[in-house]
């Protein structure tokens, strides 16, 4: 099946995905529950859109299209309500998190639908491995070009996102010392990673994606793992490397951050993106990944290392025109929170942790911030 | 010489149908994915004395305190899992549970006078028939690592019906004793007062072990061994007066849980020292059934099966759609809820001290139990496959 043109839609636009956990209030373990609830939510109307994932312990949840930052919380606030109301029907909880802190990979169960199933086939342990709970962000672009100009303009902005997002500490019961374990997980797979580098979209769709197409390894977008990816059918590209986070305003917040990158971008202010800039980008990925706000990163065209915070710090004062002209500026302001004082979803977890004496007790505790209750 | 043989035989007789039952569960789980404890039950049954067996199920000696031990540690863990705050966001389950269990107590009554089965023995045999036993249940659905609405609520129903079942016995034990004896006191010694003090033992421990557990900063790993000696203490301290451990279990599993204690996955079952107790606990209940008993009541045992097994899948049913799951999941789990067996057994053993005779009282009963040790365990296997809810 050849790539779908690429249907333009209004820049700047944003839509979030959401990948949840299922959790038992028992003993706060991931429990197979995906089926039932997705019976129960669709017996009313839903505020947004709800679709299986991988294995029956998850559920995925997205937005429609916005333009505006508090109308897309208020969206992701009814969706969180249904949610919360639906669970306490079954007797389950939702929860957010990049990972599951103690599900055993192997206890998951794949969920009944041709896709997963034939991916289950394809990548054996590795599609159990995948119960990781990331967030999506897709941002609407003009035109296909406009789209590969951003997805490629970001990259030294995508470890950012990574830290800013991260809350998966934790992996199979033990701290992992990352503060996204789970991006680690997404690596595993072979076509995971970049972008390669085009910026024009027919030399994308022939010289590429049609090759790789020949080679029989992909059938569509739907098969590359990529960080950023074009999503043709939707005229967006889609971040993915964002863990869930505890929160629905964290959530909504890193749309409005990356809607605010893409204003400044979109300026074409800085020096138009080169293949180069990717020679430090698994190590700056790594560095996010692994140490959060605490990463060290090497700029791209200065070699220069910078401390991850002040990146982030700089930039969000970089932002503040655009944060104004695009009504974003509390987003913005609960980000600046998070990178001057309060730390990441990553920090509040092992706090969590601690304060709980146990994995299952932080599990409670990340269940009661998604219902949006305050941390005592 | 046959003297000194016998001598040397008796004490081997326990460990040995513990291990032949334990091999025919596993022999029977490979060769016909049958559920362990339905080998275990066969097993039982063909090695008592009674059917010409070895094993002698001996009353004073600790093997029936083993076997209540056992079920109590099934019932505390059936407590933890239910939560109570589940009623208020769906108050359907709470009136499916009162209907499934009041429905099956009318129908098996009427049915037992139909079969003109006397008056107090209709009424045992009815107030019984509520039940679900929670050791089948609870083991069918760790050995499945089952997981989905109709096995939440399969939890949830037998938890409630086993409550509702000690409850109605009870009584009707208090008005057989108010008929028969005329003493008001005795009455209500042996049916209300029975109920709230055993429930009062479960709560003290409830509250009890969990603050004892944090005082000494044990909550971690600790917690199975510890939350298993006082399983042991209660069955013993409760068996010794006369209350019901079977309640008091019950009742320190759920009032632990909303202690906000967790017990975390890895102890599901109480480990080894469950499973091992369940082989034991499972061949007690199939030994202690006569073959005699079973021929005579078998007829009365179907039509009560039947009966039982309709009305609650239909109660079940009916409140399917107004709990949010689908027909079909509603009709899985009312078939889920067949077995009865061990509890039955041993709600009846802890009656004894009451000269009832216990078995020879409730007619059909022990066709009942034989019947459902078996095909128990099997229909809530295949309800819970059925369900998609088995992992894969």
């Amino acid at each position: 099946m050849p790539l779908e043109p690429f249907k333009a839609s209004r820049s700047l636009t944003m839509g979030v995905e959401l990948e949840l956990q299922l959790v038992n209030l028992t003993d706060f373990d991931l429990t197979a529950l995906a089926p039932d609830l997705l019976h129960l939510l669709s017996l009313r109307n839903f505020p947004g859109d709800v679709k299986p994932e991988m294995t029956e312990s998850m559920i995925e949840v997205s937005t429609g299209v916005h333009a505006r930052h508090d109308e897309l919380l208020a969206q992701l606030s009814d969706i969180r309500d249904v949610m919360v109301v639906a669970g306490d029907r079954l007797n389950i909880a939702l929860c957010g998190g990049g990972t599951h802190p103690f599900q055993h990979w192997v206890e998951q169960h794949i969920f009944a639908k041709p896709r997963f199933e034939q991916l289950s086939l394809l990548y054996g342990y590795l599609a159990k491995q995948f119960t990781v709970f990331g967030q999506h962000v897709h941002i609407g672009c003009a035109s296909a070009d406009e789209a590969l100009y951003l997805l490629h303009a970001l990259n030294r902005y995508v470890p950012h996102f990574i830290a800013l997002s991260a809350s998966s500490p934790f992996l199979q019961g033990v701290d992992t010392l990352f503060d996204s374990s789970r991006l680690n997980s997404v690596y595993a797979f072979p076509l995971s990673g970049r972008a390669p580098f085009l910026l024009d979209w027919s030399e994308f769709e022939h010289g590429y994606f049609a090759k790789m197409e020949n080679t029989g390894v992909v059938k569509s977008m739907k098969d590359f793992y990529w960080d950023i990816r074009p999503k043709p059918e939707f005229g967006t590209i889609e971040l993915r490397v964002c863990d869930t986070p505890l929160t629905i305003e964290r959530a909504a917040a890193l749309a409005a951050y990356l809607q605010a990158l893409c204003r400044m971008l979109l300026e074409r202010r800085a020096p138009p993106p080169v293949e180069d800039d990717y020679l430090v980008y698994n190590y700056n990925r790594f560095q996010a990944c692994r140490f959060g706000f605490d990463g060290l990163i090497v700029h791209p065209r200065t070699n220069e290392s910078i401390g991850l915070r002040d990146d982030i710090l700089a930039t969000l004062r970089e932002l503040e025109p655009h944060a104004a002209a695009l009504n974003s500026v509390p987003a913005l302001s609960e980000l600046h929170r998070a990178v001057a004082y309060e730390g990441n979803h990553a920090g509040l977890l092992r706090r969590l942790f601690a304060r709980e004496g146990g994995v299952e007790g932080m599990v409670d505790a990340a269940v009661r911030l998604f219902r949006g209750d305050r941390p005592s | 010489m046959s003297e000194s043989l016998s001598t040397i035989a008796a004490p081997l007789a326990w460990p040995l149908a513990i291990a032949v039952a334990w091999l025919a569960g596993e022999l029977g789980h490979r060769w016909l994915s049958l559920p362990r404890v339905s080998s275990y039950g066969i097993a039982g049954f063909f090695m008592a004395e009674s059917q010409g067996g070895f094993l002698m199920v001996p009353s004073g000696s600790t093997i029936p305190l083993l076997a209540d031990f056992a079920f109590s540690l099934m019932l505390f863990e059936l407590g933890f899992r239910i939560n109570l705050r589940w009623l208020r966001a769906d108050p359907w389950l709470g009136v499916t549970s009162v209907v499934e269990a009041a429905a099956t107590f009318s129908a098996v009554f009427l049915l037992a006078q139909f079969f003109a089965v006397p008056m107090m023995s209709a009424l045992l045999l009815a107030a019984l028939s509520m039940s679900t036993s929670p050791a089948a249940v609870v083991r069918v659905v760790n050995e499945l690592k089952s997981s989905g609405q109709v096995t939440e609520r399969l939890l949830h129903l037998t938890a409630f019906n086993c409550v509702l079942a000690v409850v109605v016995f009870k009584m009707v034990l208090g008005y057989w004793i108010l008929a028969s004896a005329g003493s008001l006191f005795h009455a209500a010694w042996n049916s209300l007062m029975v109920v709230a003090v055993s429930a009062g033992i479960g709560v003290l421990f409830g509250v009890a072990v969990p603050v004892l557990l944090r005082s000494i900063g044990a909550v971690g790993r600790n917690a199975t061994v510890a939350f298993a000696i006082a399983a042991l203490l209660l069955t013993a301290l409760t068996l010794v007066l006369n209350f019901s451990p079977l309640l008091a279990a019950l009742v320190f599993g759920l009032v632990a849980r909303h202690r906000r204690v967790i017990f975390s996955q890895a102890q599901n079952n109480f480990g080894a020292l469950g499973d091992l107790l369940s082989v034991l606990l499972f061949v007690f209940v199939a030994a202690s059934v006569e073959w005699k008993q079973v021929v005579d009541g078998a007829e009365l045992a179907l039509a009560v099966l039947g009966v039982r097994l309709v009305v609650k899948t239909l109660s079940t049913t009916l409140f399917a759609r107004l709990s949010g799951i689908t027909w079909r999941k509603g009709a899985l789990t009312g078939l889920a809820m067949t077995p009865m067996s061990v509890f039955v057994i041993l709600l009846l053993e802890h009656s004894r001290h009451l000269d009832l005779g216990s078995f020879e009282q409730v007619a059909g009963i022990a066709a009942i139990v034989i019947i459902l040790e078996v095909a128990g365990p099997i229909l809530t296997r295949r309800a819970l496959v059925w369900a998609g809810e088995a992992r894969r």
